[in-house]
């Protein structure tokens, strides 16, 4: 039995040291850029092989962390993969002068300076941190009034829930070019018609910024509508018979009974609104691509009225073609809604302790 | 025991699912190692292939009707990959080479683009289409750029509506004759069936292209010898700008603005402007030879209504004495280093022969670039544009070697701003030097 035991180790440490092998000379070719086509298969094996070993190592004592490890690792390789990699990529990429072909060098932390002294960014931060508060009052105000009039006793309100909320099935690139159809010839042709003004919403920065918030509550607020109309109906029923008895009125049992029953929905609601529209673009891209001018911003011209943050990051690395940059905005964006979620998650504890 | 059983089992389930996965990763990678492999023997059996990335999406179905007659003729298999309409084909290419997964040929569109794949491209200096065409892209590297057809960007007219009007194009060289056309032509709107005498559309979002690229190109180009490469050499150095021609240009914009149709200015769309043009509601329209191909297709039926008239164009005449159009090869073809080169160059070289090139300019409406070629297109500028390359008259596009999104971030805005009376002429040159100048910052 004890022969048989260390045997067992033997065994499953050979194949535990073949699976590391193979694992190591699969990634040197890889790196080494050699052709060979089994790499692939050649590193999958060598994670098997490898914890096959490690499984049968023959140990009471670790054997409920082995398994452990073994049924964490597909999650934690396909995290490391999907995010931990790229993101040191990404900070790695930052202090460079990487064109998204190659690098020549480094520059170490030109790229965070200089984005501080370019005005475009600076408008570019400045409309969506305004963007997002004008969205996130009027979002909930909105989806809360639609919320409630979608729980009142009026005929049809399966109909009118859905019609809220498919605007937020549509994609935003086809929401955007539908607006954008609109802006440019419906409500221009009013306003040749009205003014002789000859140009549309669009293009003006302040004009334009308005389309695109009007065109993202169209979007979001049905959603917003649906969470709220969750929160609203498990108001227990008793609560609100009390209030009746006690003679409220409806405004009444609104502010003083229901609002603050759904306050952890308000909470949830009001983060999702900051988040998504911090992480602006598909709408943005679409309606106006970040066009619009302003006349003097800081003793500048600029062409980028309407962009915000994400799409200033990605026309950065795209359009003009320089990938470091863009990746440093990203890496700043990134510590902002960081910042915005930790500060979520803070809040929202709090309040769930409280209730 | 049973227990162990089942973890046993379990693990062998997640080792099978790994293998799945890897199993696909690995077949993958053999289809890219032996892209790489070039012309290696191994995979001669099974018949090699080429990848090309086509930047004009319009001429998709043609392309892929060459791939089969080229695979019928030599066993190539030629996978066509079209991009366009409104996708950075340079970003999606960093992206293929990011995950190894570059094409045999792809496209390049100016001196940026060739720049970015320094040291990457095949010099092709030794191919025999070289000797037959002017157009090749060539870089300190050699011939790395393979030209398919030919555009031209001039001031497009209707040459039926001019006649009525009893204007003669061919006088348009100078700014006096080109207000003097314009003004005639406004005066008789009403009987030419004229909405706008020009259709310049000055559009940011979609159309900054045409304003900040083809239209600023003639600020570059126009009234120049092929080689002149004056403005655009002040401009890439920290973008100068010529006082003197950019106020004379600056005068043309404000006619066109004067002159254009006011409801769709600043806010139509390439299909509108091409359209209406076709239809015969605008005299002129500030687009280049590629809209023939949409003015016998998509508003094919426009165009009949409206006569099928005749199409010229004229210089963008705004100093006297302008008499050239802007032609050029508007983006290459390219071929990477570490891919197919052997098999991509002899695609290259056959689109060349006679049978390629005869899809190309009767299916594709490309103007053939090679002086081979017999073929002429039954397109509505293929004339004018022969006309002006046997006269000598053309200018080259300089603009392609613009800095990276110059016209798309800076100057198609300035455009549209002018356009919508925003700013006037003196803002226009202002604030143009000044995002001139913040574009070249860097």
């Amino acid at each position: 039995m004890r022969g048989n035991k260390a045997a067992q180790l033997v065994i499953s440490i050979l194949v535990l040291l073949a699976g590391l092998a193979s694992i190591i000379i699969s990634l040197i070719i890889d790196i080494l850029r050699i052709n060979f086509s089994f790499r692939g298969g050649m590193l999958v094996l060598g994670i098997v092989l490898f914890f096959m070993g490690l499984y049968f190592i023959p140990t009471q004592k670790h054997h409920k962390a082995i398994i452990n490890v073994i049924f964490l690792f597909p999650l934690l390789f396909c995290f490391a993969v999907t995010v931990i990699i790229p993101f040191g990529l990404g900070l790695f990429y930052s202090t460079t002068d990487w064109n998204g072909i190659r690098m020549t060098g480094f520059v170490g932390l030109k790229n965070y300076t200089e984005m501080f002294k370019d005005p475009s960014f600076l408008w570019s931060l400045i409309i969506t941190v305004v963007f997002v508060i004008i969205n996130m009052i009027a979002v909930n105000v909105i989806g809360l009034c639609l919320a409630v009039l979608c729980t009142s006793k009026i005929r049809a309100v399966g109909f009118f829930r859905a019609a809220y909320f498919i605007p937020n099935l549509i994609g935003g690139i086809v929401l955007g070019y539908i607006w954008q159809f609109i802006f440019n010839n419906v409500v221009l042709k009013w306003t040749f018609e009205a003014f002789g003004y000859n140009s549309s919403m669009l293009s003006k920065y302040n004009t334009g910024f308005f389309a695109i918030v009007l065109v993202y509550i169209w979007q979001y607020a049905g959603y917003i509508m649906m969470i709220y109309i969750t929160g609203l109906t498990t108001v227990p029923t008793d609560v609100i018979e009390a209030s009746a008895i006690d003679g409220a009125n409806a405004v009444q049992t609104f502010f003083r009974i229901k609002l603050p029953m759904i306050a952890s929905t308000i909470t949830i609601c009001t983060f999702l609104t900051l988040q998504s529209a911090f992480k602006q673009f598909d709408v943005n891209m679409a309606l106006t691509n970040g066009t619009g001018s302003v006349q003097n911003f800081m003793g500048q011209y600029l062409s980028n009225g309407t962009q915000m943050l994400a799409l200033n990051i990605y026309n950065t690395a795209i359009t003009k073609n320089n990938y470091a940059m863009g990746q440093a905005k990203a890496v700043l964006f990134f510590i902002i809604l960081s910042i915005v979620s930790i500060l979520q998650v803070r809040i929202s504890n709090k309040r769930e302790v409280e209730m | 025991m049973r227990r162990r059983l089942l973890s046993l089992m379990v693990a062998g389930l997640m080792a099978v699912s790994l293998v799945g996965c890897g199993g696909a990763e690995s077949g993958a990678a053999t289809g890219t190692s032996n892209a790489e492999a070039g012309g290696a023997p191994a995979s001669a059996s099974s018949g090699k292939s080429i990848r090309v990335v086509n930047g004009k999406i319009e001429v998709d179905s043609q392309l892929k009707k060459l791939a089969e007659m080229y695979e019928k003729e030599s066993g190539v298999h030629v996978e066509i990959e079209s991009m366009g309409g409104g996708i950075d084909i340079q970003g999606e290419l960093k992206a293929y080479y990011q995950s190894d997964n570059m094409p045999d040929v792809f496209v390049c569109g100016g001196e940026a683009d060739f720049n970015n794949w320094d040291g990457l491209l095949q010099d092709m200096s030794d191919q025999e289409w070289v000797k037959d065409t002017d157009a090749a892209y060539v870089s300190a590297e050699g011939t790395v750029g393979f030209p398919y057809t030919t555009e031209a960007v001039g001031l497009a007219y209707n040459a039926d509506i001019l006649e009525k009007a009893g204007v003669d194009p061919s006088s348009i060289t100078s700014p006096a004759a080109m207000k003097a056309a314009f003004e005639t032509l406004d005066s008789k709107k009403d009987e030419l069936g004229l909405t706008a005498v020009i259709g310049y559309f000055a559009e940011p979002v979609n159309l900054y292209w045409s304003t900040g690229n083809h239209l600023f190109g003639t600020y570059l180009d126009s009234g120049l010898k092929r080689e002149d490469s004056t403005y655009i050499d002040m401009l890439n150095d920290g973008g100068k700008l010529d006082e003197k021609r950019f106020a004379d240009f600056a005068d043309m914009v404000e006619l066109f603005n004067k002159y254009s149709d006011q409801s769709l200015l600043v806010s139509g769309t390439y299909d509108q402007q091409i359209l209406n043009f076709a239809s015969g509601k605008y005299a002129f329209v500030t687009q280049g030879s590629w809209i023939g191909a949409t003015m016998t297709t998509d508003d094919k039926d426009a165009y009949a209504e409206a006569g099928n008239f005749k199409c010229g164009m004229a210089p963008y005449a705004f100093e006297d004495g302008m008499d050239t159009i802007l032609t050029n090869s508007p983006s290459w073809w390219a071929v990477y280093k570490d891919g197919n080169v052997a098999e991509a160059e002899a695609f290259l070289q056959w689109l060349t022969t006679a049978p390629a090139q005869e899809v190309l300019v009767m299916e594709a409406g490309f103007i053939s670039p090679f002086k081979s070629c017999t073929y002429v297109a039954n397109d509505p500028f293929a004339q004018t544009i022969s006309d002006y390359t046997a006269a000598g008259k053309t200018s080259a596009w300089h603009w392609l070697n613009m800095t990276d999104g110059y016209a798309q971030n800076y100057t198609g805005q300035v455009f549209a701003d002018f356009a919508s009376g925003t700013i006037d002429k003196e803002g226009f040159i202002q604030i143009f030097k000044q995002v001139t100048e913040q574009a070249y910052a860097k």
